[in-house]
This record gives structure tokens, C-alpha cells and sequence, in this order.
């Protein structure tokens, strides 16, 4: 394999009037979202890594301030995004039927319980129904969980002090539960006996904190509260969980590190290991080192669709990807340079 | 493992400019495409005050970046043609698995891995043929010739070591090793050997003495009878008549595949060794004369002789390398060498000869050659994914590799290395027949991977299909047939019905209900069936009766399966009823056939087909009935029935409980609420209370 790649592709212009906050490609990877302090958020097709020619795309008006995130629902909801902005909103956008090619978007719903901006949104995994988790500057995260006519409940409750910066699901399905055996699907209701709604949230309190639902008292409890960061954290990714009872979650911070939690099983404690990008290698005892900081700030972190890659977004303008190999060190597999 | 370097291209940052792009108050944001391990990515503000930077040219693009080169040109066909080798292999395994698991030790087990192993080398040697030609190419190559040689020496050399005949496991390897020697490395160059051919006293040449060594240690006993005898005509007469001994030896050195049994082969070698050792006692009697053709002569005999400190020296001579060395053991030091003793003979040449650590070909022949399995994936796995994929596909069940699950990663060994490779062919979601080929391979790990690789398969309605005949449903249909059969092979349900509902969610966007109902059903997807329900009556509400009755034909015939399965639970199957049974009533009223139509609206409501909210909209409808003047077509008690689902409406509504009874109605009629339904009842009460009063003066 040759160690040097060039990323030839056409860059897709969005038109947006001003900086890009958030690109999301969707379910299929076949659509792109973005959205920008132009106060938009636009929606392109794909085509072999490039924006559609025939399609230039959808404008979507309705923020009044920057839109700092865009996340799409599953497609068994139809096409349905979440954007989340400065203006304190959370709006849901759907497609409309498509008469012939060119499907219109309209708002079709608009959350405004919070009293700041909005920093995250975060669809659930699929198999838990259609619910959204929302993090904002006002301290608290709310969960709207959607009726099948395209209304909402929502439970909103203080997360982190000063604010909350992002929120990330636990994947739904226990492993090894895949298949629901037939005689337990109840018609008319999801299968829930061995799924769990879980999230995690990253807040200014340098804090990130797992929740989870009681379905008891129908509330959200905090359930932990990981303690690493010596700054707010920025970004938070829990792990697809792909055949193992292992969980990961990966958070950025402004303390420019990066951790990755691990918990073997359900009830073991969490693991924190810190990237170490000075040798491009990580392990559990240099977690504390202060050698394992990025040269700047950590923005973002993003997992791939099987869970076993990890791309940072530091401040220095790389994005580096990283991999866990057999022995449980994580090491640097791969850096972009931009 | 070593840090792939990925760049932009056209950067987004100039080169050196990134530090600016800090100082700037922005990054550079990433995040993964869940159809193939491509970023997005993008420049985004550090706060929201990071403004428009100098430093970047469109800082309002995304990019697109792959992790891999996507596979092109001859490697797609590569990828594409071996998978066929691969699958076969697999289907022989699960066969196996199904028989005795001893099986795979049988001489049959052996032969077919032995047979599709050649495959695979058949293969690479011809697309390393196809590569070499100088033929002009719609695309360029993207792997080198000479990636596909190094594959090809390397792949045919596992094969020597580690797949060989069943039933000569245990014979001597040096004759195999030198013919593979022969193929992948040719030494001495033909032209060398026309060059000197040419002369009428070669002998003067500075390279007559490397080339009729070289020709020796390979074996080509033609080439060196042809210059043996060259040697005739030179001028010494003590050299000649060496020579005239040393032909006859070298024409008839004894080589394994002349005999049938290796005894009278070990019988035949011994005897000849010992006329080579007469001739090194004849020259020996030229020591003293110094002569400039003793040493080399000598080193010929020398190697004749099966001494293994002279091939050694000769070949470091002549630019030759361990492999070399190693291969001339098996032929002149060691002949009845067998493949379990190479590794020590290997170490022993190596600690001289070491391999160059910069040529990846030449760390996987010596690991190949060691026995090293571990170190030979390793090194393939930096040379080409698919090659330690597919060495270690095999390697396992020959049991070359622990094929126990890591404790970690929930993985074998082998399971490791084809996992990448599938990684690799992720780059391209097209390859996604393929990829899942190699992951539901993979254990429980690769079979999860595989469903999220599965689930992802686009369905759009828009994809463009080459059939024009085919519509946007039918190409639909034709994807989840395609997926749904992949699913009942791997045992993947779950995945086929996640497949169906999303199908079936696409579908009701299209206005394609019947599809999206036999979807739901299959997918025993109750809620989303309710939902496609939902859609077929909001019809109604959204474009009346006309529309809602031609959509709700469509899902008519779903009806008999639904009911006959007792598995759908009843407020769907009533539901689907009610929509079916109420478009059947408004195509008898729109084909004006009233009294039948009549008959079919009183029955879902006095049988309570209808759910509640539904009433009103049945009596608005019944209002036309009513008003009918040939004929009288509902009987007093059904007039009355009609009368006391009226009353229900109003006396609920008047308790607070109308939104359980007027939410329809109330979204036909355009801006209305509440009291402008109560008031459109108002209009049925009237038609009622005429009817009455055409009952009683017998008016039919």
C-alpha cells in the first residue's frame, strides 16, 4: 500500500454566506448537510464524492442565528433533519413527498424550551423510536421523543453548570441481541426489552456525564459523571458498538487532549486512556503524561460506521485518524493535512 | 504501524499556513460517512467571533476525503475476480465445518485447498501479464507491474512451501524451489548468454566464468554443457582434460524428478558425488601451476561438490542473494532437504545473507521461507492488504495461525487481516457485494460490520436505472430482493427487516402504498403498517374520495394475507380493514351505486369498522344517501343507527372528549375548528330528520 495518499476530490461549494459550523452526510453517505453563521442550512446530493450538478442543493431558512449542528434521522423516519442554533432552537426539517425530482424541505417542527443557545443535537439510535437529545449554553439537555403524527414529549433537565456543548447515544442493542425472536415482537410497539436509551454529555463544567433512562420513574437519571478534563469539553462520541459487550466513548476537549473511555462490561467502572499524538501512540499509563496533548485545541471527534476508527479534528488544522491495535494502544494510522 | 500521510488536493489551507489558520480563530472540522470511511470536511470557527480568513480560498467548501485510494482500473477487476476464488474457498470450509471437523486434514480437504490456492497464482500471473503488456488503457494501472510480480513470486511461493501436493508433503523441496527461483528471478540474462556465445574464445570474456557458474547453480545443464565444451578449444591442455571429466558429471547429475523413488534418487546422488570427488582429486594435482582458471574451475566443483561454504562465497560474488543460497542447498548440499527442515537452513543463511529490510518482497520471501506465518502477514499487510487477507484466509485452516479468538479484540488472527481488507474495499460503498463477501466471513464481529454495510445498500428512488422500463419501485424492489436473499443466506433477519421498513417508509413518500404494505408485512413491522394506513386515509383528508379510492385499491389485496396471519395484531388488521372496506364504499358511490354503497357506510358504522374519529366523516358522507330521491335507501333502524352515532358525536364533544370523535373532520375542513365540525353536523342532523320525514309519508 502506498503510505502517501492524495485526496483528489472536487471540493462541493456550498454558497453559504459565511463559515460552516457542521457537514453531515446522511444514512446512505448519498446526501450532505450543512449548516453556517449565514444562519442556513443546506442539503446537497451526492455523487461519487461530489455535490450533484443537477441539484444545487436546498437552502433551509428559519434560524435567526448562527446554526452550529445539523444531524439526520434514520431513514425509516423519512427525511427528516435537526438543526440546533445560537437563536436557542431546535428546528426539525422534513422532505416533503418528492414531486418529481426536486423534494421541497419544510420546518415541521420547532423547540424552543431552551433559554440559550443550542449547542448539539443528536438523533437516538434507530431502534428506540425517533427521540433527539439537545445540549445547550442554558445548562440543560432536553430529549424530545416523537409521536408518530410529528408531535413531541420532551424531558428537559439541568446537565452540566455554565453549559452543555455536545451529546452523543450509547448504541441501542446490547451485543448478541441482534434478532428479537419473533413471539416477543408486540405488535404495534418497538421491541425495548433489551435496548437501553443511554447518552453522554460533554459540558463547560470540564465534565462528561452518562444518562440514562429509567423507565420507572419515566425520567432521566445521570447514572456516571467521567472526570479527566482540566477544560470544557467540547465534543463527545460514544462508539458504535460492533460485536463486542465493550463501550467507547471519545471526548475533545480545550485542555487540548483527547480521552477515550472504555468499560468492559456493564459494570465495570470507566477506563480513561489519553491519544497521544507526540509519539503517535498511546497507552494507559501515560494518560496522566502531559506529553499526551494535541498542539492545539481538540474540536471534534467522529467514529466510523464500525466503530474502529476515530478522527480527530484538532485546532492545528490536521485531522488525525486513529485506530486501537490488538494490544490496546491507540495509535495514529493516518493524518490529513488540509 | 506506520502513519499514512492523506493530502488535500486542492488544499483547503496553503502549505505552512495552518499555523495562521489558528491564529485565525478556526479549525478544520471532520466527521465520518457511514457509507464508505470518507471525512467531511471542512473549516469551521473556533468561537463566534473567528471571522472570514485570508488565508483560505473558499472556506465555505466541504471536502470529501477518503482514508484508501479507491480501487480503479485493473485492481477493481482484480478484486472482483478473486473474491470468486474466495467464495469457493469458503463454501469448501462450511462444507467442512458440516462434515467432520478431522476432514480438513484428508487428502481431499488438502487437494481442494491446494487447487484454488493455484488458482489464486494463476490469477495474479495473469493479471501481472495483462499489466506488463504495452497496450493503451483507458485508465492508467493503478497497482505497478511490479506490485503484481512481487504478489505473484510471493503468493507462488507459500504455495511451494505450504500448499503442497497432498502426498509429497514430506518430499525433498529443493528441485521446487529452484524451478520457483527460476520463474521469479531469472538469472543469467539470455542476452548475456548470446553475448558470449558469439565469441570464438568466450572463455577471454570477464563474464564467462560468473555466467557458466550461474548456469550451473540454476541448473540450466545446457547452457553450461554449451560452454564446457567451449573450453575444449582452450589452450591448456590440463584444463581440457578436466573438462572432459566434468561433462559427462554434469550431464548426468542425478535430479529428483528423473526417478520414482527417492531411494534410487539418494542412491544416484551418492554414487555421482563420489566421481565429483575423483575429479577434485585430479584437480588438485594443477595446484602448484597456477593457472587463472583453477579458481573458478574449483568453485564450480566446489558447488558440484555440495560444499555449502563455497555457494555461499560464490553467490555473494555473484550478486546473487540468500534465496539463491538457499535454493542451491536443496539441489547441491542437502538434496534430500525436506520443507520442515528449511527454517533452520534458512537462519543459518540469513545470519550472512540477512534480507533487505527496505524491499517488502524480499521480508515477505525470508519470512515465507522461516516459516514465520505471523511475520509473513505482517509484512503482506504493509505490502498489499489483500494479500495477507487472503494468505491468512488460507493459512488457518491449514493451521499455520492460531485460530483462537483474541481475548480483546473478539477476533482470530485471521479474521484480523480479512478485516482489513474488507476496511479497504469500504472505500468504495459500490464494492459492498464484495466487502460483505469478506466480512460475514469474519465471525460475530465481521457479520455485525456486515449488517451495518448491508443496511446502507442504497434503496433511493432515485437512483438512475439503466432499464428504463423499470420503475423508480420496481429498481426499488429489485435491491431489497437482492439484499432479502443475502440476508436469508448469512441468517441476517434483522437486517432484511430493517431494510423493509425503511423500504417501506421510502415507499409511502412515493404515493407506492401497496409495495410499502407488503413491506411492513414482511417486516412484521406493525407500527410502520399503521403508518402506511395513516398515509391511505390522510389521502382522503389531503385530495377526497376520488384520489383516496384509487390509492386504497392498492392495498386491498394486502388485506386477505394481513388477516390470514395471525401473527398482525388486530388494530392494524381492523384498521386496514376499515380503510380498504370504506374506498370499496366510495367506488360504488362515485360508480353510482347507491344502494349498495349505503348498505357497505351503515355497516362500518353500526359493526364499528370506523374508528371514532372517522364518524363524522362516514355521516357527512351519508348525507348524500339520504338526500337520494329515486329511493329510500337506508330503513328507519338505519336511519335511527345513524341518528344515535350523531348523538354519540355531540353529547362526547359537549363533555370535552371531542378530540377523540371530530380531529378528521375538523382537518377537512380548511382553517376550521371545533364548532365549524359541530356546525357541519348540524347539516347531517337535518338530512336525518328529512329522511324521517320521507319515511313516514312513505315517500320512496
Amino acid at each position: 500500500m502506498p503510505s502517501a495518499t492524495v485526496s483528489d476530490s472536487v471540493p462541493i461549494e456550498t454558497a453559504h454566506e459565511d463559515m460552516i459550523h457542521d457537514a453531515q452526510l446522511d444514512y446512505y453517505g448519498k446526501r450532505l448537510a450543512t449548516c453556517s453563521s449565514d444562519r442556513t442550512v443546506k442539503v446537497f446530493d451526492v455523487v461519487d464524492g461530489d455535490a450533484s450538478k443537477t441539484s444545487g442543493g436546498h437552502t433551509l431558512k428559519g434560524h435567526t442565528g448562527p446554526v452550529w449542528q445539523v444531524a439526520w434521522a434514520h431513514p425509516k423516519f423519512g427525511h427528516i433533519l435537526a438543526s440546533c442554533s445560537y437563536d436557542g432552537k431546535v428546528l426539525i426539517w422534513k422532505e416533503q413527498q418528492s414531486q418529481a425530482s426536486a423534494g421541497g424541505w419544510s420546518k415541521v417542527g420547532e423547540h424552543t424550551l431552551h433559554t440559550a443557545s443550542v449547542n448539539s443535537v443528536s438523533w437516538a439510535p434507530h431502534e428506540l423510536g425517533a427521540m433527539l437529545a439537545c445540549a445547550s449554553s442554558d445548562g440543560k439537555i432536553s430529549v424530545l421523543t416523537f409521536k408518530d403524527d410529528g408531535s413531541w414529549v420532551a424531558d428537559i433537565f439541568n446537565g452540566h453548570a455554565i453549559g452543555c456543548n455536545a451529546v452523543s447515544w450509547a448504541p441501542a442493542v446490547i451485543p448478541g441481541s441482534l434478532i428479537t425472536p419473533q413471539q416477543q415482537s408486540i405488535p404495534g410497539q418497538q421491541s425495548q426489552t433489551q435496548s437501553v436509551k443511554r447518552f453522554a454529555s460533554a459540558g463547560c463544567d470540564n465534565l462528561v456525564k452518562i444518562w440514562g433512562y429509567r423507565e420507572d420513574s419515566q425520567s432521566w437519571v445521570e447514572e456516571d459523571t467521567l472526570e479527566g478534563h482540566a477544560d470544557w469539553v467540547r465534543d463527545v462520541a460514544w462508539a458504535p458498538n460492533i460485536g463486542l459487550p465493550k463501550s467507547y466513548i471519545a471526548t475533545a476537549s480545550q485542555d487540548k487532549t483527547v480521552l477515550i473511555w472504555t468499560k468492559d462490561t456493564a459494570t465495570s467502572p470507566w477506563v480513561k486512556t489519553a491519544l497521544d499524538p507526540s509519539s503517535a501512540l498511546a497507552s494507559p499509563s501515560s494518560s496522566s503524561g502531559a506529553s499526551s496533548k494535541f498542539p492545539d485545541v481538540v474540536w471534534r471527534v467522529s467514529w466510523s460506521l464500525a466503530g474502529n476508527l476515530l478522527a480527530v479534528s484538532c485546532g492545528d488544522g490536521k485531522v488525525t485518524l486513529w485506530k486501537e491495535n490488538l494490544k490496546g494502544i491507540w495509535e495514529c494510522v493516518s493524518d490529513m493535512n488540509s | 504501524m506506520d502513519t499514512k500521510h492523506i493530502e488535500l488536493v486542492p488544499p483547503l489551507v496553503e502549505a505552512g499556513k495552518s499555523s495562521d489558520l489558528a491564529q485565525s480563530g478556526h479549525i478544520v472540522s471532520a466527521s465520518f460517512s457511514p457509507s464508505n470511511n470518507s471525512l467531511a470536511l471542512h473549516l469551521a470557527p473556533l468561537n463566534l467571533t473567528g471571522s472570514k480568513t485570508s488565508t483560505v480560498e473558499q472556506p465555505e467548501a466541504v471536502y470529501l476525503a477518503g482514508c484508501d485510494d479507491v480501487p480503479s482500473s485493473e485492481r477493481r477487476l482484480f478484486i472482483a475476480d478473486t473474491v470468486v476464488i474466495f467464495s469457493m474457498f469458503k463454501s469448501m470450509l462450511k462444507d467442512a465445518h458440516l462434515r467432520d471437523p478431522t476432514w480438513l486434514q484428508t487428502r481431499q480437504a488438502l487437494e481442494i485447498i491446494r487447487k484454488l490456492s493455484v488458482d489464486y497464482v494463476n490469477f495474479i500471473k495473469e493479471c501481472w501479464i495483462h499489466a506488463s503488456q504495452p497496450i493503451s488503457r483507458p485508465e492508467p494501472l493503478q497497482f505497478s507491474v511490479e506490485h503484481y510480480r512481487n504478489l505473484y513470486s510471493t503468493f507462488s511461493l507459500f504455495v511451494v512451501l505450504f500448499v503442497p501436493e497432498p502426498g509429497y508433503e514430506d518430499a525433498p523441496v529443493g528441485e521446487e524451489l529452484m524451478e520457483w527461483l527460476n520463474i521469479h528471478f531469472i538469472e543469467p540474462s539470455t542476452e548475456e548468454g548470446d553475448q558470449l556465445s558469439s565469441l570464438d574464445h568466450p572463455w577471454e570474456d570477464e563474464n564467462f566464468w560468473s555466467y557458466l557458474t550461474r548456469s550451473t547453480i540454476r541448473g540450466f545443464s545446457k547452457a553450461s554443457l554449451f560452454f564446457l565444451n567451449t573450453l575444449l578449444q582452450h589452450s591448456s591442455e590440463d584444463l581440457q582434460e578436466l573438462v572432459k571429466i566434468l561433462i559427462p558429471l554434469v550431464e548426468s547429475h542425478p535430479r529428483l524428478p528423473q526417478f520414482t523413488a527417492e531411494r534410487d534418487f539418494a542412491y544416484a546422488s551418492r554414487k555421482w558425488k563420489d566421481k565429483v570427488k575423483a575429479l577434485r582429486v585430479e584437480m588438485d594435482r594443477f595446484l602448484d601451476e597456477s593457472y587463472d582458471w583453477w579458481d573458478p574451475l574449483s568453485d564450480l566443483i566446489g558447488i558440484l561438490e555440495g560444499r555449502g561454504d563455497v555457494i555461499e562465497r560464490v553467490c555473494e560474488e555473484l550478486g546473487a542473494d540468500w534465496k539463491e543460497v538457499c535454493a542451491a542447498w536443496g539441489i547441491f548440499v542437502d538434496t534430500r532437504l525436506r520443507r520442515q527442515d528449511l527454517p533452520d537452513v534458512v537462519a543459518d543463511v540469513l545470519e550472512t545473507m540477512p534480507p533487505d529490510p527496505t524491499n517488502l518482497e524480499d521480508m515477505m520471501l525470508s519470512s515465507l521461507f522461516s516459516g514465520h506465518a505471523d511475520q509473513v502477514l505482517k509484512h503482506a499487510s504493509d505490502f498489499d492488504l489483500w494479500l495477507s487477507a487472503h494468505l491468512a484466509d488460507i493459512m488457518e485452516p491449514l493451521g499455520l495461525l492460531d485460530a483462537e479468538l483474541d481475548f480483546e479484540s473478539g477476533v482470530t488472527k485471521r479474521d484480523e487481516y480479512v478485516l482489513a481488507y474488507a476496511e479497504y474495499l469500504r472505500s468504495d460503498s459500490t464494492l459492498w457485494r464484495i466487502t460483505i463477501a469478506y466480512l460475514y466471513s469474519c465471525g460475530r464481529v465481521g457479520e455485525e460490520q456486515a449488517d451495518e454495510v448491508l443496511m446502507r445498500v442504497p434503496l433511493s428512488l432515485n437512483a438512475a436505472t439503466l432499464d428504463e422500463s423499470l420503475t423508480p419501485g420496481d429498481t426499488m424492489a429489485e435491491v431489497v430482493k437482492d439484499i432479502s436473499a443475502i440476508c436469508l443466506e448469512h441468517s441476517r433477519e434483522s437486517v432484511r427487516r430493517a431494510v423493509c421498513k425503511i423500504a417501506s417508509t421510502m415507499l409511502v413518500r412515493s404515493r407506492d402504498y401497496g409495495m410499502a404494505v407488503s413491506y411492513s408485512t414482511s417486516a412484521e413491522d406493525w407500527t410502520g403498517l399503521g403508518r402506511v394506513i395513516d398515509a391511505v386515509l390522510d389521502e382522503y383528508i389531503q385530495n377526497g374520495p376520488v384520489v383516496f379510492a384509487g390509492y386504497a385499491s392498492k392495498i386491498a389485496p394486502s388485506m386477505d394475507e394481513i388477516q390470514s396471519s395471525s401473527r398482525t395484531h388486530q388494530i392494524f388488521a381492523h384498521r386496514l380493514m376499515f380503510t380498504v372496506r370504506y374506498s370499496q364504499m366510495h367506488k360504488m358511490r362515485l360508480d353510482r351505486d347507491y344502494p349498495n354503497a349505503a348498505l357497505d357506510l351503515l355497516a362500518l358504522l353500526r359493526d364499528e369498522i370506523a374508528p371514532r374519529s372517522w364518524w363524522p366523516i362516514l355521516l357527512c358522507d351519508a348525507v348524500e344517501f339520504l338526500q337520494y330521491g329515486p329511493k329510500l335507501l337506508f330503513s328507519s333502524s338505519d336511519a335511527i343507527e345513524l341518528l344515535r352515532k350523531l348523538e354519540e358525536i355531540s353529547i362526547r364533544s359537549s363533555q370535552g372528549s371531542g378530540d377523540d370523535y371530530l380531529t378528521v373532520l375538523i382537518r377537512t375542513i380548511k382553517g376550521g375548528g371545533e364548532k365549524e365540525a359541530l356546525e357541519r353536523l348540524k347539516q347531517v342532523r337535518l338530512a336525518i330528520a328529512r329522511y324521517f320525514a320521507r319515511c313516514t309519508v312513505g315517500n320512496g
